[in-house]
């Protein structure tokens, strides 16, 4: 293997090693949700170790998007690896390099107002250590950012001879821009099929479809056992299901999807007829409109621990999704590109209009109970700071306070750990809930 | 001498860039004429003009501060949107009888949020405009501006037929043609016009009627015909960028002696190098293709680099540019990365580049000079 190649994977090798690293600890000091927490990272690894196998011997694999549904790839048997999600796994998973990045980005040739995250993610290509997939399906949505590093990344030496296609995503959601945006979706189809030379059987894809449903079914399920007081689990299995629907096997039984969801139901289930939840003594329920950190870990337990204040709902757990009918090529395609269009984290409360947003937030809040609303304000998603003002109306009408930090959600050093404890700390006093 | 006092021409169009409400606008709104504003250069001002409308594009120009638009949007979003919507929110654009709006940016996105809620414009529409240039996004370009169409006939209570369409389409392409004509006066090693009184003519182009603007560029191409360049240069420079309407910003470069000779701008080049096809069978097929695939893009046109570079480089050998300065309004991500990518291949290629952050409506004079001094110095060296 070349140079180049052995670079392109060392970040891969290195998180293969810390997750197995985490997957004995859990072997070896067992706890309660132990049997939750560990298929995730399973998971993760599996995914790692076929991107990594596929530049070893040379398989065809693309690069992919959270937006690309895993539907169509699992359905043509090509494996794929999403790149952007590189940057948001250090939340949960040690990344040694982390530091070190955040410094590198500062002296980047694009300006520092520019997401933290477009930033570390475009690092990642300068530097080489993105495994340099077959093809590449980017993105248009749901930011500017994201689709100007896209366009970068086309004219960038380390990936400007890998095909790339980028479906275009119309931002409103009648009939024809669906409709538009599955004949986009067929196109990709075709584009993977001109550079992997795998093909789309639409059996295939109908046995796939069924099984991510049979497991956003659950979630959904799922999300409504997390409405009940006290809520039975913190925020961090919410947003493992995401990871865990978007990811090769999904569509597949051979890799217990299916099993983790029914497993998370029945806990959750127990949990709240037991009175008994992950969090105790919850006292305030919060609704984090927007992802939550990658230094999450920094803070969450703190507002357990200290303020009594559980995360009722975020973003991330948020499940928006809307099961897909099966029936025909048709539906099937229509239904996948109107999830794409509107429903996966950063896409729901980025892409769509701010009527759209602002009725999520109030529905969150009512059907969760919300004591109270913090929007974390990371310094990259510009288009939601611009709805503040809307978001304080909304809480306003429903009684709910409403908070407004201002961070960057990758990158403690811009609003430091402190001072966002110390925001929220007086926040909840000074609207009276602890 | 100063092109204002040569040419009366020239001053009714640098008026009319100066001001919002011009002369010519208000002695339209006063015969009963209607208005609808755009922000973004994408927009078929045909098919407003063919409505019997005066296509208006929105600016900040006048707008001293955004107190009232910093309640809504954020110390995040741009300065060009939070001008723009402090100027609606004062009351300033109260004679639009429309606007139609892109999901050009997220600003401008989040700007339309909140002017159909807080500004009493009659007729508010956003429209999609696709990322990318291939037929099936012109096709569904094409769509987006039949709908458009059918909403400005209900609205306005015209009809808006391929006639009208096509005549709309000779007018405006008559206005690119003199336009271009203006540029071509530029290639030569002393031109007669001045980047920055350019810039006045181009940011006119989208104030006035269309008959009295082409009118008013005969006349000024007459006088400036045997025109004597009034000063001379240390280098001649092109510029690239976003929203840039104030031509005192090139007025401060070209006064340290760096002449303005080309551009890459939404208020310059971009919007007049090539023409809309008059022969097409069907017209607003024929603008759906143009606007969005049959011109220099912009950085919102996510595939189009290298056709961007292309033109830019081509700019660069017709009209001898020494240098390139790239502005960018703060907090712009569309453009974020177009001064990566150029500062790559402009280095490769020895082409001086200079990449400046600017807020709109605010000159920020020193800063700027002493960049661009500098800059000027550094290419002499």
């Amino acid at each position: 293997m070349d140079a180049r190649k052995r670079k392109s994977i060392s970040r891969s090798l290195e998180r293969i090693a810390t997750l197995e690293l985490m997957l004995e600890q859990i072997e070896q000091q067992p706890t309660e949700l132990g049997h939750l927490y560990k298929p995730p990272l399973e998971n993760m690894l599996r995914q790692d170790r076929k991107t990594v196998s596929c530049v070893e011997n040379d398989e065809p694999f693309l690069a992919s998007e959270f937006t690309t549904p895993v539907e169509i790839m699992t359905a043509m048997g090509v494996h794929w690896y999403f790149h952007l999600e590189r940057a948001f796994s250090t939340g949960g998973i040690p990344d040694s390099h982390m530091q070190e990045d955040l410094e590198a980005i500062q002296s980047m040739p694009v300006p520092m107002d520019l997401c933290t995250f477009v930033r570390l993610s475009f690092h990642y290509l300068e530097l080489g250590v993105l495994p340099r997939p077959t093809a590449y399906i980017s993105m248009v949505h749901p930011c500017d950012p994201i689709s100007s590093m896209h366009a970068a990344y086309m004219h960038h030496s380390q990936w400007r001879d890998v095909p790339m296609f980028m479906p275009d995503a119309p931002y409103h959601m009648d009939r024809a821009s669906i409709d538009y945006y599955a004949d986009e979706l067929r196109r990709t189809v075709d584009f993977i099929t001109e550079h992997t030379g795998k093909t789309l059987e639409i059996e295939r894809l109908r046995e796939a479809t069924e099984e991510t449903n049979r497991c956003y079914r659950l979630w959904l399920e799922y999300h409504d056992l997390r409405r009940a007081i006290p809520a039975p689990h913190g925020p961090n299995l919410a947003r493992a299901c995401t990871g865990m629907v978007m990811t090769e096997g999904a569509g597949l039984r051979e890799h217990g999807h299916l099993e983790w969801f029914e497993d998370l139901v029945a806990d959750a289930e127990t949990r709240v007829v037991e009175s008994r939840p992950e969090v105790p003594d919850q006292r305030i329920r919060v609704l984090w409109f927007d992802f939550l950190p990658v230094f999450a870990d920094e803070i969450l337990p703190w507002m357990e621990r200290e303020c009594g204040a559980v995360i009722a709902m975020d973003m991330s757990g948020n499940c928006p999704f809307q099961l897909i009918d099966t029936t025909s090529e048709a539906t099937m395609f229509r239904g996948l590109a109107r999830r794409a269009l509107r429903d996966p984290v950063m896409v729901r409360q980025s892409h769509s209009t701010a009527g759209e947003i602002l009725a999520e937030m109030a529905r969150l809040v009512r059907d969760f109970r919300i004591d109270g609303v913090i929007f974390p304000g990371h310094m990259g998603h510009k288009d939601q700071a611009a709805n503040i003002s809307l978001m304080r109306e909304t809480c306003r009408e429903a009684g709910v306070p409403f908070l407004s930090i201002g961070m960057d959600s990758f990158d403690p050093s811009y609003t430091s750990v402190d001072e966002i404890k110390n925001r929220i700390s007086r926040f909840f006093a000074g609207a009276g809930l602890n | 001498m100063e092109l204002g006092t040569e040419s009366s021409a020239f001053a009714q169009m640098s008026h009319a860039t100066q001001t919002l409400c011009n002369p010519t606008l208000q002695s339209w709104k006063g015969q009963g004429g209607k208005v609808v504003g755009y922000f973004c250069s994408f927009m078929p001002l045909e098919l407003i003009t063919a409505a019997g409308l005066l296509p208006f594009r929105i600016r900040g120009t006048g707008s001293t501060s955004t107190e009232l638009a910093d309640a809504y949007l954020s110390n995040l979003n741009c300065s060009f949107s939070k001008h723009c919507f402090n100027l609606a929110l004062a009351g300033e654009y109260d004679w639009l009888d429309g606007l139609v709006m892109f999901n050009s940016c997220d600003a401008l996105r989040r700007t339309y949020d909140y002017w159909v809620r807080r500004v009493d414009t009659p007729f508010v529409k956003l429209l999609h405009l696709p990322k990318k240039t291939d037929a099936p996004q012109v096709a569904f370009f094409r769509e987006q501006l039949a709908d458009l169409r059918t909403q400005l006939e209900r609205e306005f209570d015209v009809e808006i037929s391929d006639t009208r369409l096509r005549e709309a389409i000779g007018l405006h392409n008559e206005t690119r043609r003199l336009l271009r004509q203006l540029y071509q006066l530029r290639r030569v090693k002393v031109p007669p016009i001045t980047g920055s009184e350019v810039l006045a003519v181009t940011v006119a182009s989208t104030a006035m009627p269309g008959q009295e603007f082409n009118a008013l560029l005969r006349t000024l191409l007459k006088e400036i015909e045997s025109r004597q360049a009034t000063k001379a240069y240390r280098a001649r420079l092109m510029i690239i960028g976003c929203e840039l309407d104030d031509p005192r910003y090139l007025e401060v470069i070209e006064g340290l002696g760096g002449l303005v000779v080309g551009d890459s701008l939404c208020y310059g080049s971009r919007t007049l190098w090539h023409s809309v096809d008059e022969a097409a069978e069907d017209p607003l097929g024929a603008l759906a293709s143009y606007y969005l695939a049959g011109r220099p893009s912009c950085p919102r046109i996510c595939t189009q680099y290298e056709s961007r570079d292309t033109y830019v480089m081509k700019m660069i050998r017709d009209f001898q540019v020494d240098g390139v300065i790239l502005e960018r309004i703060t907090f712009c991500d569309t453009w974020a990365f177009e001064g990566y990518s150029l500062e790559h291949d402009f280095k490769d290629r020895k082409i001086p580049l200079l990449v400046l952050e600017r807020e709109y409506n605010h000159l920020g004079e020193g800063q700027l000079r002493t960049r661009v001094q500098a800059f000027l110095e550094s290419m002499e060296g």
